[in-house]
């Protein structure tokens, strides 16, 4: 093999490098300034002494552990509650005919022109009409008809061939059989990507969780992270970047440790 | 009612004892936190403080967010019918909630001489904010101006004097030049985050106020405003003692901490923070005069929500009285940076001792003589925007002050226009 064409310096990598540096920078910054005191923190200087006093400071100062049980509670049913809607309404609209189903889709689709802040008051009249207010599931519950996951689903059923159906039928099965013994299995992975994509999107969500909870029991780790953002006075770069690393590291173990399975879905799958 | 309860409560002693708390009244409060760190703990303390004095009374005190956050919520709250009965809110919230008739006026809420004595306590400057027609729907709790803060050491390599920082617009231009090196600018005023609050210092240096305290005029295209503009400018391009474009908000206490610069322009919200963070001998100074001194008033207020009945209105003006007392007012003060609300939180034992060691404490109360209200109207938000954009527009050099000054007023006339 010849040394021009070794993946190593070819055009394509040297590009995927840049972008995978861009890409990596702000968290490296953040685990630069988070290990760093304050005075240290945007000089870069190599011989700066490490300290572990901001995440110490930060730990103290909310009660983290409360919150990371809270969040996982939080994503998990979430997540929970749209696989269940989604599946069940993803299999209707893409196989059952029935009056009126494109323009019933059309109106799911609608959806998601909708920024969700729009609806923060209308939603905490609903949660807080059937008493759910400082409860998770009542945080949950808003997102849970996730019309992103219902289209992502639909296409993903659509795309399964008649033929598998059609021979679980000769086999007896019921819809419902039919829609977990074929589908759910051949869509899987569409469903691993979605769930990577919503537990990201509850474990960072911030301005709802705040309004409908009340109380350090409910609410998640996005609170203890926004006592650092002090818009008045101006961040403490070392101290936001301790609490931000502390937001995150549970959702960037969890990366590292299903990488594999994580890109092999986004792959079949398609989103991005 | 009073004697009513107390007559009750004198019959039904047996009965309280069975069942404690009969006659409990319960208030729900929100609060943001605008500085960062644990001050959530000790709010939770002063409120712990205040039901162990009032048995009678429970609070629940809620960690809102920021002010814009702490909005959302309450007009959330009010909108599906549990309204809190108070909250720390933005000053300049007032006209908005007036407008909506959302909140009561405190000359409504007090009755005994003791309670209007209250009321006249604190700094009139910080009262401007909240006082609309006549009446005072605001009552000040976490309340800043901006202060110059100054490295002393770079004053003295400069051969400046240490002890004598710029007093007027002359001598910050004169000093700013001695500072300004290679690595290191003379001063940094930042323009994002709140423009349009650095921005009334130099109008108000220029002797003019942005606005009429009714929020239904602004005076942005006034002559005297567009020269404030221009001199902001010139530190920029004519001077060279500030950096080009935008400088942030957010990062500029750790670009003052790092020594870039020799002084900047900020919150007294940040001065426990500065203090913390510098490993160098730093002071602190009323702003620089022009043709008068003064600086705006930032930071929250309490209001009381309409919907509360009188015994929670009551209780409510309790937990402010308990919330802005003086050894209470001292103890936030020097826990954030925040001005000590009242003459009488300078007085107290605490706060003297604190500023006899840290005279810098003392700079944002000497400034509130001086002080005006924060830029306040209707349609706030969107007057705020205009203002903003014209004042980035400027100092990134794509529009003379004049021009975009002129088009900010023009917005903010077709805005105001319903409310005259």
């Amino acid at each position: 093999m010849k040394l021009g064409n070794s993946p190593l310096i070819s055009l394509d990598s040297i590009g995927a490098l840049f972008l995978a540096l861009a890409w990596i920078s702000p968290l490296l910054f953040a685990i630069w300034a988070a290990f760093h005191e304050p005075t240290h923190a945007i000089d870069f200087d190599l011989a700066a002494p490490w300290t572990l006093d901001n995440i110490r400071a930060v730990w103290s100062q909310a009660p983290w552990l409360t919150y990371l049980a809270n969040t996982i509670f939080l994503v998990t049913l979430v997540l929970a509650g749209q696989f269940l809607l989604c599946t069940l309404a993803g299999f209707a609209f893409a196989r059952f005919e029935f009056r009126g189903r494109e323009v019933l889709f059309l109106m799911v689709l609608l959806q998601l022109f909708i920024l969700p802040e729009v609806l923060i008051v209308e939603n905490y009249a609903i949660v807080s009409n059937i008493g759910l207010f400082d409860t998770t599931l009542g945080m949950a519950m808003p997102y849970m008809a996730s019309a992103f996951g219902i289209f992502l689903l639909r296409q993903a059923f659509k795309a399964v061939p008649r033929e598998l159906e059609d021979a679980a039928r000769v086999e007896g099965a019921t819809w419902m059989g039919v829609l977990l013994k074929v589908y759910v299995p051949v869509a899987r992975p569409t469903y691993l990507a979605y769930a990577l994509v919503s537990v990201a999107t509850h474990w960072n969500n911030f301005l709802w969780p705040l309004i409908i909870t009340n109380s350090t029991d409910t609410r998640p780790l996005t609170i203890g992270l926004s006592l650092f953002g002090a818009p008045e006075s101006g961040v403490d770069i070392s101290m936001i970047s301790a609490a931000t690393l502390m937001t995150i590291a549970p959702l960037l173990l969890a990366f590292l440790i299903f990488q594999r399975q994580f890109l092999q879905a986004f792959i079949t799958s398609g989103i991005k | 009612m009073k004697p009513i309860l107390n007559a009750l409560a004198a019959a039904g002693t047996l009965a309280a004892t069975a069942l404690p708390g009969w006659a409990e009244t319960k208030l729900t409060m929100y609060y943001p936190v605008a500085v960062g760190g644990a001050l959530t703990e000790v709010v939770d303390g002063l409120i712990e403080g205040f039901e162990a004095e009032n048995p009678d009374i429970s609070v629940e005190a809620i960690y809102a967010g920021n002010y814009d956050d702490t909005r959302v919520r309450a007009l959330s709250a009010i909108n599906s019918g549990d309204a809190p009965q108070l909250s720390v809110m933005f000053s300049i919230d007032a006209i908005d909630l007036v407008d909506r008739d959302l909140i009561v006026a405190f000359d409504d809420v007090v009755e005994s001489d003791e309670d209007k004595e209250w009321l006249n306590s604190f700094y009139p400057a910080l009262m401007r904010n909240g006082q609309i027609d006549g009446k005072t729907y605001g009552v000040p709790f976490q309340r800043s101006t901006i202060v110059m803060y100054y490295n002393k050491e770079l004053f003295a390599e400069a051969g400046l004097d240490p002890e004598q920082p710029p007093a007027t617009w002359e001598e910050l231009v004169a000093d700013a030049k001695a500072l300004t090196k290679d690595d290191q600018w003379g001063i940094m005023i930042p323009s994002t985050g709140y423009p349009y609050w650095m921005f009334q210092c130099f109008a108000i240096q220029n002797d003019k106020e942005l606005m009429n305290s009714a929020g239904t005029e602004t005076y942005f295209n006034d002559p005297a405003v567009v020269e404030a503009l221009d001199f902001w400018r010139s530190l920029t391009q004519e001077e060279g003692v500030m950096p080009e474009g935008v400088i942030e908000w957010g990062t500029l206490r750790q670009a003052f901490l790092q020594g870039q610069t020799a002084m900047m322009w900020h919150s007294t919200g940040n001065l426990t923070a500065v203090r913390d963070g510098a490993d160098f001998d730093f002071g602190v100074a009323m702003l620089p005069a022009h043709k008068r001194a003064g600086s705006p008033t930032g930071g929250g207020n309490f209001y009381l929500f309409k919907d509360s009945t009188p015994e929670e209105q009551a209780a409510s003006l309790k937990l402010i009285q308990y919330m802005t007392a003086p050894e209470r007012a001292a103890k936030w003060s020097m826990a954030t940076g925040y001005v000590g609300i009242s003459p009488a939180a300078y007085e107290t034992e605490a706060l003297q001792d604190y500023s006899a060691d840290f005279p810098a404490a003392l700079v944002a109360r000497d400034q509130l003589e001086v002080a005006v209200p924060e830029l306040s109207t209707f349609e706030t938000a969107r007057v705020r925007e205009a203002l903003n954009n014209a004042i980035q527009a400027v100092l990134t050099g794509t529009k003379s002050p004049q021009d975009a000054l002129d088009e900010a007023q023009s917005t903010a006339e077709r805005l105001l226009k319903p409310y005259q």
